[in-house]
């Protein structure tokens, strides 16, 4: 085998073998990405608009929500995971903050960060009334604070 | 008789141990053991110089696969097992809170002794020439070590271990561009769930533990290769530090002679190989200093070993590890923690998530990684090196005064109380 040949065979094989070695480790890391997650859907009903009580907002646990009803402007759901770690925020009555246990953020009534290392404000999500006349949130959509469900 | 000293000679195949080559051959005969050298200097063994610390972190090492062996016995990585089992280990099974506290205390002791160690191995500046290399990997091993603890935190699937893993993998999702797609890897989804929970049962109790063994092989092997410990510090000569050390030096002695072959034994490389060797050579004069390692030096780590079991199991017997309440994602106990060591990272982390969570501990390990190449100064007298050392000394303390303000002095809302006064929990 002359030089030229030993060189270019001997690119090849590094190529086809580097190459193969990134394609099995983006397999790898794909495999390790899951396909399916059986986690709770993003997209989900709350029960009937007269289910929610004037005023004090309700804390749905497993969805990690707030569910606010004004008796003049209507329905906002807001997130209850904190934007900073993902702690879940608790609403106060006295002082219509949301506080977080974990690093001591507060977040005012709109959500905005008022205290703490939290970057973002609270999200606020897209609830519609759907046609069986239940309320419905979308995880995925998500709104400004000024947002309103009038029912 | 006969057949019984027969059976044993087939084990043991050396002479006895009174003489000197049956204890020479005791070391290098046996795979276990051929990883000391037959024989060692007197002052390597000194207590003064190592603190047997690195040796005390491998025997708490030891005690963690044993226990934890023992615990997979009873665990099942589920949510609605993985809490259920912690409670019968905890009340049912014979032994199991002992075996499941030795496992917990142990895993503490060995983030506190690697610390420890490490720091040992900086004040005696012991990375220095030839052995940087052994630096980075003992770097190595730390954060294999934390990873260890870490992903052990979640398995009880109580309160303290659901949240500190929430806030914890939060944490990394901060790490630009990537961190999302990290978190989303290691959980298995979006939150700390089912897939979480299997994927860091299978890190804890099979990827990582091969890491640190595979590492661990290598630090040892690489002790032996680099010529033995490093002297102490008390035996280094003020105008000619590390006059042994010749790695890349001009050749003080005549170049050694390739040796002819001999024809009646089998030879190792020092016989065929010329040139100096890289490391510490025993010089003639000092060879009335070294001791053989049986029994001298295996005494000691045998000390060693026996005091870290019964220190752990005397601690098991009177404390047992801690369980708190069911995990239950909707509701964050307050104030949330982590890990007691991740603590000085949570403060920083309560100031800014991307500075402290992400951009400090990225810039910690690297100055770790970096401290053997960085540090160009030959000496390892403390008196050559006062910069350094004062600032090890600063990043020690810092690191110290921020888990203890974290430990100690957050409450509720992550407030800063002072430990003496008591609040009333929460107001929710
Ligand atoms: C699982 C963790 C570790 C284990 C089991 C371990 C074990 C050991 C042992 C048994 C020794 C012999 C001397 C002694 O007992 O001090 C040693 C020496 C050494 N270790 Fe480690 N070690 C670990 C982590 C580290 C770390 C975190 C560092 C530094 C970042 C480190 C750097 C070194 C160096 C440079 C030496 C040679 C010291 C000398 O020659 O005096 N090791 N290690
Ligand atoms: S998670 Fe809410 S302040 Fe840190």
């Amino acid at each position: 085998m002359n030089r030229r040949a030993f060189l270019s065979w001997g690119t090849a094989g590094m190529v086809s073998l580097s190459s193969a070695v990134a394609v099995s480790m983006g397999a790898v890391a794909r495999f390790l990405m899951p396909s399916v997650f059986y986690e709770p859907p993003q997209t989900f009903k709350i029960g009937k608009p007269g289910d929610y009580a004037f005023g004090v907002p309700t804390f749905l646990v497993d969805e990690k929500i707030f569910v606010f009803h004004d008796r003049d402007r209507g329905f906002s759901v807001a997130s209850a995971v904190c934007t900073h770690l993902g702690c879940t925020v608790a609403h106060f009555q006295s002082d219509q903050k949301f506080h977080c246990p974990c690093h001591g953020s507060v977040f005012a009534a709109d959500g905005s960060v008022v205290h703490g290392p939290a970057p973002k404000p609270l999200n606020w999500f897209e609830v519609i009334l759907a046609r069986d006349g239940q309320l419905q949130v979308d995880k995925d959509k998500i709104v400004p604070a000024t947002y309103r469900l009038m029912v | 008789m006969n057949l019984i000293r027969e059976i044993w000679q087939s084990i043991v195949r050396r002479d006895p141990l009174s003489t000197d080559k049956g204890k020479s051959e005791l070391v290098f005969l046996n795979v276990w053991l051929h990883i000391h050298p037959a024989k060692v200097k007197k002052e390597n063994l000194k207590f003064k110089h190592t603190y047997y610390l690195g040796f005390i972190t491998f025997f708490l090492f030891v005690i963690l696969v044993t226990t934890g062996i023992a615990l997979m016995c009873y665990y099942r990585p589920y949510p609605a097992q993985a809490y259920q089992d912690m409670k019968d280990l905890q009340f049912a099974v014979f032994l199991g809170p002992f075996l499941r506290g030795m496992h917990r205390w142990a895993a503490h002791g060995m983030v506190v002794c690697v610390f420890l160690h490490m720091c040992r191995v900086f004040y005696t500046g012991s990375y220095k020439k030839p052995r940087q290399f052994n630096w980075v990997v003992g770097v190595v091993l730390l954060l294999l070590t934390l990873g260890l603890s870490f992903t052990g935190y979640l398995l009880p699937w109580d309160q303290l271990a659901f949240w500190a893993i929430t806030v914890g993998t939060n944490i990394g999702s901060y790490a630009p561009l990537v961190g999302g797609q990290i978190r989303e890897l290691l959980l298995g989804g979006h939150t700390v769930g089912e897939a979480a929970l299997l994927r860091f049962y299978v890190l804890h109790v099979a990827v990582l533990p091969s890491m640190v063994i595979l590492f661990t092989v290598v630090h040892f092997w690489r002790i032996r290769k680099d010529g033995g410990l490093s002297r102490p510090v008390w035996k280094l000569k003020a105008k000619k530090p590390e006059g042994l050390v010749t790695i890349g030096g001009t050749p003080e002695v005549a170049q050694l002679q390739a040796v002819p072959a001999s024809t009646d034994k089998t030879y190792g490389l020092m016989e065929v190989v010329t040139g100096k060797p890289i490391f510490e050579t025993i010089t003639p004069e000092e060879e009335e200093d070294v001791a053989f390692s049986y029994p001298f030096a295996f005494f000691r780590e045998g000390v060693a070993l026996m005091a870290t079991v019964t220190g752990i199991m005397a601690i098991s017997l009177f404390f047992h590890a801690p369980l708190e309440e069911l995990a239950n994602p909707a509701k964050t106990p307050n104030p949330a923690k982590a890990p007691w060591y991740f603590l000085g990272l949570q403060e920083l982390v309560s100031h800014s998530a991307l500075l402290g969570g992400v951009v400090a501990p990225a810039v910690m390990v690297l100055a770790l990684l970096a401290i053997p190449y960085f540090d160009r100064n030959p000496s390892r007298r403390p008196k050559d090196r006062k910069l350094a050392i004062w600032l090890f000394t600063i990043f020690v303390v810092v690191n110290l005064v921020l888990i203890v303000i974290g430990t100690y002095f957050r409450g509720p809302g992550w407030a800063l109380v002072p430990p003496w006064v008591h609040v009333v929990a929460g107001a929710e």
